[in-house]
């Protein structure tokens, strides 16, 4: 089964820090992200993943009586918004739920598996 | 990336002949934008009510049945388009069939600075 990994973090506190403490926030944690595009990596060699410009970059579109409406991002007001995801297949729930797991924002964010269709 | 929010009772309600017709205008979507060149990867994500959500708390694990959050739209399926800019990639968005009664969020991938080579 394949699985999305849908990754939700809370992107106000980040965007309080200065470019340099994220740059050496984002040094301090890539050994843990190494870490886990190995183990993805172990378990499909053709993972996939994506990580998105945060949520203000966003432009929603929507189609009303064949016009076009374009409004700013993100679509979901929500506190958490999705910052990124990876596309896996794996053998069951329980190893997408361990992989999700060693998923560094998990421990400040939420992480969603969502099985993929098809 | 092309983010489709939909409501999936709406889709449930839908008859097979309706759905098949709204696949066959993702499907002809796709294959223009294969043609396009500017196709780069898409997925159908499975119903939220097959999603699981994990956080880390305290290096605890912690499971729950059900998407990170019950939104009325929630996130089904996205395109990934490789568009010169923002404009462009909200052309393609239009077509997606989901823009007429849901909604699309089209937001950069983003590319670490430092890992662009030059």
């Amino acid at each position: 089964m394949k699985y999305a990994l849908l990754i939700y973090g809370d992107e106000t506190a980040w965007a309080d820090f200065s470019e340099e403490e994220k740059a050496k926030l984002r040094a301090d944690v890539m050994p843990r992200w190494n870490a886990l595009f190995d183990e993805l990596g172990k378990a499909d060699p053709n993972v996939g993943g994506k990580e998105l410009d945060h949520g203000g970059t966003g432009r929603v579109v929507r189609v009303v009586d064949g016009e076009r409406v374009v409004t700013d991002g993100p679509f979901a007001e929500t506190k958490e918004v999705l910052g990124g995801a990876f596309f896996v297949e794996l053998p069951d729930l329980d190893e997408a739920i361990r992989l999700a797991a060693l998923i560094p924002s998990a421990e400040t964010g939420s992480i969603e598996i969502r099985p993929i269709a098809g | 990336m092309a983010l489709i929010y939909t409501d999936g009772e709406r889709w449930s309600a839908l008859s097979d002949v309706e759905r098949q017709g709204i696949y066959n205008r993702y499907r002809a979507l796709a294959e223009d934008a294969q043609k396009a060149g500017v196709m780069a990867g898409g997925d159908e994500l499975g119903p939220t009510r097959d999603a699981t959500t994990v956080r880390v708390r305290e290096q605890e694990t912690l499971v729950t049945d059900g998407p990170y959050a019950e939104l009325k739209e929630a996130l089904g399926g996205y395109f990934l388009f490789e568009c010169e800019s923002t404009d462009e990639a909200l052309d393609w968005a239009a077509r997606i069939p989901a823009a007429e009664h849901g909604a699309v969020e089209v937001r950069p991938v983003y590319v670490d600075p430092a890992e662009v080579q030059l």
